[in-house]
């Protein structure tokens, strides 16, 4: 036996050290989790990219705007450097947007099925991490729309629900444009902002139909807000937007994600996305804890819906908050406070 | 108005024609290639296949020349002869986006180039591939049917895959590589998600072939 052993003492000690290095590195993975897997989805292939500490298992998913976004997008400032430490991230690509591909007619996508996307990818990192998985579901602009459908299919598996500058009232957006930008508009007058541009957007509105919903017209109303917030940016109203995830260029090839994004934002606007959806009166069924974030300069989804998120989610544990130097993305305008709130949930309700 | 404008349009053209053809005339002499053997009318390119930003590949191919003709023209500066081609074309390449690794794929296509070469061998070249196959590779995969998930093997997707390419390029007589050339690529996928995707990519490679020397030394 001793001659065994010293025969093949080399042998062992590397079988030894590979067994030490092997053992070390699953946990280290999941300390510091980067991976990209597939969900496959009635005909859709849809990337998450997971990164952060999984020591937990704890989850966020982060629902990108559009829709037609990207996932990574969002991997910057203060959710890449600090929300990573205390937990893995995951940014998804939804059906028809980013890097996502499949095969499906027109009707293979609507917002139930990409809600049920979200429910599916949930299956999938419990498959993989393990059933004692906890997920937070975070969903920004059109993801608002998208993870409040999903919250209502479902909501079991989810620890907590954060709607940041979201739109779970789309079809309340194009008249709330209009009272809110001659209320905007008028205050920035007041101020000696910018004013030839203030004033124009007084013109767009009040020229705008303002009985019933126009496309064209609602079109004109969200372009005006992105060049109202640069506007806000300019006048030192709300602080720079700061993305330092120069990366992501490489991550997506442009034409793809354009070319998909619009695609599936013009089947979405045709099935009456932003003329007759409106969860406002599901919200009580939503009972996880949730936190609402929101700028006060928001352009694209006014403040008002903040208001109306945190009057009517059925949680007991909720927790409204207004970024006082933000408009429509907080995470890029004052990202500390932003990850600072995200953390102190999670770490509340986890 | 507008009707009188494109009425006007081919009456220009003509004039046109007219104008700077005048005094000059075309012979077309096709060539004949049938006594050429199968290697003598085949050659081989290897290429770069990518738009550099997002999607990096390599493409082979094979081109059987098919017809040719030598196309004389009488200038007013001399006689311009340039041969035109039709060659036979397939390919089989590789793509991949290395940040991410979420567009990766393998391709095939077959289909027809036209080409012309002037007497300094400089070439333009149409290519159409009416017949293309694109298979994407994605990474780890699950498929989730109800509540069942699933691993998936060797995930990814199939897509008819059309393209068309148009290109410079020049001819390298004598030299072991005997053309390069620069291709800008349309490649459509189809279905993909809801629609057809669009995809965009430069081409720039060598073309080579395995012609006997001493042939090719008595013809050059």
């Amino acid at each position: 036996m001793q001659k065994i052993i010293n025969t093949n003492s080399k042998l062992l000690f590397l079988i030894v050290i590979l067994w030490t290095v092997f053992s070390c590195s699953k946990n280290d993975n999941l300390n510091n989790l980067d991976e990209t897997i597939f969900v496959r989805h009635k005909d859709a292939d849809m990337p998450a990219y997971i990164h952060g500490n999984a020591s937990e298992k704890v989850f966020l998913i982060i629902l990108h705007g559009g829709p037609g976004g990207t996932g990574l997008t969002y991997r910057a400032n203060t959710i890449k450097s600090d929300i990573e430490k205390e937990c893995a991230v995951v940014y998804f690509d939804q059906r028809g947007s980013g890097m996502s591909q499949g095969s499906y007619s027109e009707n293979g996508i609507s917002v139930d099925i990409m809600a049920e996307d979200v429910l599916a990818l949930v299956k999938v990192i419990k498959h993989k991490y393990g059933d004692d998985s906890r997920f937070f579901l975070m969903g920004h602009s059109w993801g608002g729309t998208l993870g409040t459908s999903a919250l209502l299919k479902d909501q079991s598996d989810f620890s907590g629900w954060i709607e940041v500058g979201g739109a779970h009232n789309t079809q309340g957006l194009y008249f709330e444009y209009i009272a809110n930008f001659k209320r905007v508009a008028s205050e920035q007058i007041e101020a000696g902002n910018s004013i030839d541009f203030w004033q124009g957007v007084l013109d767009l509105v009040n020229n705008v139909n303002q009985t019933q919903y126009n496309e064209d017209d609602s079109s004109k109303m969200n372009n005006k807000g992105h060049q109202a917030e640069e506007k806000f940016e300019n006048d030192n109203v709300i602080n720079k937007w700061k993305n330092d995830s120069s990366r992501t260029i490489f991550k997506y090839n442009i034409l793809t994600t354009l070319w998909t994004g619009n695609k599936t934002q013009s089947i979405l606007g045709d099935q009456g996305l932003w003329e007759d959806l409106n969860y406002t009166g599901r919200l009580p069924e939503i009972t996880v804890p949730s936190l609402i974030l929101w700028g006060k300069h928001d352009a694209i989804v006014p403040p008002k819906f903040a208001q109306e998120a945190f009057d009517n989610l059925g949680s007991s544990n909720k927790e409204l908050v207004i970024f006082e130097r933000s408009g429509h993305s907080p995470m890029f305008n004052e990202g500390p406070l932003f990850a600072e709130k995200v953390i102190q949930f999670i770490n509340e309700n986890k | 108005m507008r009707l009188k404008f494109y009425l006007l349009i081919p009456f220009l053209l003509f004039f046109l024609k007219i104008g700077f053809t005048q005094n000059l005339e075309e012979t077309n002499y096709p060539t004949n290639i049938s006594s050429r053997s199968f290697l003598d009318r085949t050659e081989f390119k290897v290429s770069y296949f990518g738009n550099t930003f997002w999607n990096n590949g390599l493409v082979f191919g094979t081109e059987y020349l098919w017809k040719e003709k030598q196309k004389t023209k009488n200038r007013k500066r001399g006689q311009r002869t340039n041969t035109h081609q039709f060659l036979l074309n397939g390919n089989l390449g590789f793509t991949t986006n290395f940040s991410t690794k979420t567009d990766t794929g393998i391709f095939t296509n077959y289909g027809v180039t036209w080409r012309r070469t002037n007497k300094k061998g400089k070439q333009f070249s149409i290519t159409v591939n009416p017949l293309g196959y694109y298979r994407s590779f994605l990474p780890e995969t699950y498929e989730v049917k109800g509540d069942q998930v699933d691993k998936v093997f060797l995930p990814g997707r199939g897509y008819y895959a059309p393209s068309i390419s148009v290109g410079i390029g020049k001819q390298r007589k004598g030299k072991k590589l005997t053309g390069r050339f620069f291709n800008i690529n349309f490649m459509l996928r189809t279905p993909y998600n809801a629609g057809a995707l669009p995809a965009f990519n430069f081409q720039y490679g060598y073309r080579f072939n395995f012609k006997k020397k001493k042939r090719d030394a008595k013809n050059n």
